[in-house]
């Protein structure tokens, strides 16, 4: 099992009282799944996702990785899963305004230690592989919102990460675009990687082959997805 | 985390904000500078001080009259005193403990002519060891020797600039000069010497240069004195084989002189290294304030970095957010944003240091006061503003480190 997730709770606190936002939730997801997690706001599907991405850490409950307890982890050990395990992609991008497409790719690599020749082989592969090898030295500012999308996603893939977790990927994008970056998660996910894809559009969700609905900070359905939209 | 990566990082981050950088630096520039210049002025005033003090020789205690008036000195001699005599010499070199060379010396400011050109000129009646006890040395000819002392010859040893006024281009060994009515062969002549451009004790300021010094036996013998009260010598120079007894053999040698002058106080006693030794301890206050006003710089310097760097984790709040979701640890950040600050000081202390060694420059170019900048200065200013780099940036840093990676990366 990838993630098994045992009676996860979250809560804040606000001043004195604690506000909680995950009940309690039981979720397991097999390697090379697809999964979509859908729900309105405050339906807790953003903290959610924090908690699996390592950025947050439960109030209570367990989540396993790869069999490993992350809520056991110290900060170091989490920078290190989120390194290794977690491929970010989120709404906003979230590049580094002053590097390069790949400065910005090679990013995880430095924190895991990659010497700079290889750092730059495998972000040109995963720039490669996400279609952007014509623009290597262009700075963000200078690429239109797919091709910032497509960075992040080599970015998230450069590490070979057991998860790619996208957080409203084509949020921010116009609907051709954002067909474009679901067929890229597609291939993605043909290729074996497993995807965790959070969106409150359903027609987003229809593109995963799982989908798991939050309502509340629990999770109201979770079935798998009986029309598979292609694009 | 690769530390090249750092550097690289910091210093281009140092290029992409190029005037705010400058303007983080400028107190690291100051403070720096300061310091360089304020030790290299310390350190020029040493030098200048242990230079003059060598010229008295360090290792000497001078015996020298005491300059009265005719009134006092009628007095002084009412009361038996016979004034400084070669006798004292004789007693002192007999009685002291360690005496390594004694000499005696008289004075007399006079004319000095030779062919149409006349010098004013302080004629001094010296003996022959006279030249091992002072620094002196000698450019052309020879001193006066035990023979010339014995034998009261008519010779004498031109300061250089008696002799540069006299002879140019001409060879002055063997020339004649007149002093008062007397004819001298000229038989050496003295390398230049640093004018004696400070008072001390009784030793008064004079033009080294303008110096003719006559054997002390001929002096007494063929020159008359301005003042027949006048003293048989006006100097007794004493060597000490050891500086650490200094004190003690004045303190025997005023012992002797006191009894000797029926307990007149015409006499003084200088101790140039113990002089030297005085003024050295009163600088030392001096340079202890400077360094504080320095140090004062720095710091303000300093915490101009801190301010910026908190300024500059404020604003980078989503690139540390960014860094810590790909996998950067908090001592990544952390060393990061440390390498950034210790990044603006270092090369706010390079500026420093040439801003420091130009000033210096300027300083001894434009001004009569001597600097010298010590290695060991620079380095000590550079390694300040390290110091203030790492300690002044670690809490703006830590600030960054402790950032919560799900807050900072959707910080707006």
């Amino acid at each position: 099992m990838l993630i098994e997730i045992k009676e996860l709770k979250k809560s804040y606190s606000l001043g004195e009282s604690e506000i909680p936002v995950i009940h309690g939730i039981d979720l397991n997801i097999e390697k090379n799944e697809y999964v979509a997690i859908m729900g309105p706001s405050g339906s807790g599907k953003s903290t959610l996702m924090n908690i699996l991405g390592c950025l947050d850490t439960a109030s209570s409950g367990h989540y396993y990785l790869n069999n490993i307890d992350v809520s056991t982890l110290d900060d170091d050990a989490l920078s290190l899963t989120r390194n290794r395990e977690i491929g970010f992609i989120f709404q906003n991008f979230n590049l580094l305004p002053r590097l390069n497409a790949i400065q910005n790719v090679e990013l995880p690599l430095i924190y895991t230690g990659i010497p700079a020749v290889e750092r730059r082989e495998r972000a040109l592969k995963s720039l490669e592989r996400v279609g952007l090898s014509d623009r290597l030295y262009h700075k963000p500012s200078e690429l239109s919102g797919g091709q910032r999308q497509r960075v992040a996603i080599a970015r998230a893939l450069v590490t070979n990460p057991g998860i790619l977790l996208a957080d409203e990927p084509t949020g921010a994008l116009d609907s051709k675009t954002g067909i474009e970056i679901m067929r890229l998660f597609e291939e993605l996910h043909k290729e074996g990687n497993t995807i965790i894809l959070i969106t409150h559009e359903q027609e987003i969700a229809d593109y995963a082959h799982r989908n798991i609905y939050l309502k509340d900070g629990m999770i109201h359905s979770d079935k798998l997805n009986q029309r598979i939209r292609m694009c | 985390m690769q530390y090249g990566e750092n550097i690289r990082l910091a210093l281009q981050g140092l290029v992409d904000h190029k005037f705010r950088s400058f303007l983080t630096m400028l107190g690291i520039i100051f403070g720096v500078a300061s310091v360089i210049t304020m030790l290299s002025i310390g350190e020029g005033a040493k030098r200048e001080a242990i230079a003059k003090y060598q010229d008295l020789g360090v290792n000497n205690i001078i015996v020298r009259e005491k300059s009265l008036s005719d009134e006092e000195l009628e007095e002084v001699r009412a009361r038996f005193s016979q004034g400084l005599s070669i006798q004292d010499a004789h007693v002192i070199q007999e009685i002291v403990p360690g005496v390594e060379r004694i000499a005696s010396q008289a004075e007399k400011s006079t004319e000095v002519r030779y062919d149409d050109k006349s010098v004013k000129s302080t004629i001094i009646g010296i003996t022959p060891d006279f030249l091992g006890l002072m620094n002196y040395k000698v450019q052309q000819g020879n001193f006066i020797s035990e023979k010339h002392y014995n034998e009261r010859l008519k010779v004498c040893v031109l300061g250089a600039g008696v002799a540069a006024t006299f002879f140019k281009g001409e060879d002055p060994i063997g020339k004649l000069v007149k002093i008062d009515d007397q004819w001298l062969e000229v038989i050496g002549v003295l390398a230049s010497k640093s004018l004696f451009t400070e008072t001390v004790g009784e030793l008064a300021a004079r033009d080294l240069n303008r110096d003719v010094y006559v054997p002390l036996s001929l002096f007494l013998n063929r020159f008359t004195r301005d003042n027949i009260l006048s003293s048989e010598i006006q100097q007794i120079t004493v060597q000490i084989n050891n500086s650490d007894r200094l004190i003690e053999a004045s303190r025997i040698i005023d012992e002797i002189l006191k009894r000797h002058h029926f307990n007149n106080d015409d006499y003084s006693i200088v101790i140039p290294y113990e002089l030297l030794k005085q003024e050295e301890k009163e600088r030392q206050i001096y340079n202890i304030l400077l360094g504080a006003i320095a140090a004062i710089s720095l710091l303000v310097g300093g915490i101009g970095i801190m301010n910026i760097m908190l300024a500059t984790v404020m604003e980078r709040t989503r690139e540390i957010g960014i860094r810590r979701s790909v996998g950067a640890r908090k001592i990544d950040i952390m060393s990061q944003f440390v390498t950034e600050s210790v990044a603006i000081s270092i090369t706010g202390g390079l500026i420093g240091v040439l801003i420091g060694i130009m000033l210096s420059l300027v300083v001894t170019l434009f001004t009569d006061i001597t600097t010298f900048i010590k290695p060991y200065s620079v380095f000590i200013a550079f390694s300040f503003s390290v110091i203030v780099g790492v300690s002044f940036g670690y809490l703006p840093a830590k600030n960054a480190a402790n950032l919560k990676p799900v807050d900072s990366i959707r910080y707006e």
